[in-house]
């Protein structure tokens, strides 16, 4: 997320469609990073991760005259997610197969079996940190693709939709499965509850 | 009651209609689980939300604004100028070799006020009564480059007559040239510089610097590279 103010992003963006190289450039450079950790955590491997951005925002800058409707950060998002799930797609040997099982609400909560550290304190744990990213990349990719979106880059739900191209009642199936997922892993390392 | 557990990450995300909203909050004022699992839900958020941010190992914003039309033609261009400065650097460096004079930084400068020197010394005799020793530079030119490194004394009558000739020059055309009068006892020191400026001097041209086309071709092949390298920066 960038601190400019909405009107220097919106000066920026319509300098940007007017041709403007220096101000895309400029605009990107405020998303390169956030981009990226996002390609990174969907497609796991950072070369991969470094190329799709750099052909997202190449592809952007090509197509700038069709930006419009959403928010210029969420159509950045848009155009890298969707690389970065046809990278993956790309990637297996079946490519017809959906990368996540059918969405259904038959999800489970495990229960802590053992007391163990409470998960609010966890936050700068260096192992708690490594169990949510293998948690996380342990996810169906959408499901995982919606809950960073979400979590870490903070775009409300309708975003979302747009940004995967979804119905807004799937991004919130999606971000709830990934959600408790991570934290039945994390039940299962021997964490509770904070109110456990 | 039933649990609303599909919608508890919606409910603390703030995702859910109003009426949504306060059937959840109703519900988790009597239910102990599912404040457990909201709070449980609230951590996993703030767990990745502290997951370290990782850093590409480059620039990943193509560089859209430093191709523009012409970067590319001046880069042939340079390549092109560097490849013809070495080439010009390889010629003159050989034509220097051969006469290779130019290539001595103390000789040079007493070559340069010899040059001076004999400059008027060569016009003087113009402006010299008749009687005074004929001195024709014309041979100068087509005596072989070689005669310059042959002892003053015994150097080849045509050279001898050049360096000599004007030594009995007048005083006025002297009192011209103060450095030039003040060596005139040393005429004969010199007559061996003098003799090779004399015979050096057509061919000192600043062309057959062999360094002047060595620097061109590093300076032309840098920028070359310089240009290769922004062009290729761009997508």
């Amino acid at each position: 997320m960038s601190g400019a103010p909405d009107s220097e992003i919106e000066l920026l963006i319509e300098r940007a469609r007017g041709g403007d190289t220096r101000a895309f450039e400029d605009l990107a450079r405020r998303e390169e990073r956030a981009l990226y950790r996002h390609a990174l955590r969907i497609v796991g491997t950072t070369s991969d991760a470094e190329d799709i951005v750099q052909d997202a925002l190449f592809s952007a800058w090509r197509s700038i005259g069709s930006f419009q409707g959403l928010s210029f950060r969420a159509w950045l998002f848009r155009i890298a997610t969707n690389r970065a799930l046809d990278q993956l797609r790309s990637r297996k040997r079946r490519p017809e197969l959906p990368l996540d099982p059918p969405d259904d609400d038959d999800v489970t909560w495990a229960e802590p079996v053992a007391p163990g550290p409470d998960l609010t304190q966890l936050a700068g744990d260096r192992e708690a940190l490594a169990a949510v990213e293998t948690a996380l990349a342990s996810l169906p990719a959408e499901q995982r693709t919606a809950l960073l979106l979400r979590d870490v880059e903070g775009f409300p739900y309708e975003e979302i939709a747009v940004i995967t191209s979804v119905e807004i009642g799937t991004v919130k199936s999606r971000i709830h499965r990934g959600r408790l997922a991570v934290r039945n892993v994390l039940i299962a390392r021997g964490w509770r509850g904070p109110d456990g | 009651m039933q649990h609303p557990h599909a919608d508890l990450s919606a409910y603390i995300d703030g995702a859910l209609d109003p009426a949504a909203q306060a059937t959840v909050d109703g519900h988790l004022v009597t239910c102990a689980l599912c404040r457990a699992h909201v709070a449980q839900l609230r951590a996993t958020v703030a767990l990745v939300q502290a997951l370290p941010d990782p850093v590409p190992s480059r620039r990943l914003v193509p560089r859209l604004a430093t191709a523009p039309a012409w970067l590319a033609p001046l880069r042939t261009l340079m390549t092109l100028a560097s490849g013809a400065a070495v080439f010009l650097f390889l010629a003159s460096a050989l034509a220097t070799n051969i006469t290779p004079l130019a290539t001595s930084g103390a000789p040079s400068t007493t070559a340069r006020e010899a040059s001076g020197d004999t400059a008027v010394k060569g016009q003087a005799p113009a402006a010299q009564p008749a009687g005074a020793p004929t001195v024709t530079p014309a041979p100068a030119p087509a005596v072989s480059p070689y005669a310059a490194f042959a002892p003053g004394p015994t150097a080849s009558p045509a050279a001898d007559n050049v360096v000599r000739g004007p030594a009995p020059v007048t005083p006025d055309a002297r009192g011209d040239t103060p450095p030039a009068a003040s060596a005139a006892p040393a005429a004969a020191l010199n007559a061996q510089d003098a003799a090779r400026t004399t015979l050096s001097a057509p061919q000192r041209s600043p062309l057959i610097n062999p360094w002047l086309w060595l620097a061109l071709a590093i300076v032309c092949g840098a920028a070359a590279i310089a240009l290769n390298r922004r062009l290729r920066a761009s997508v």
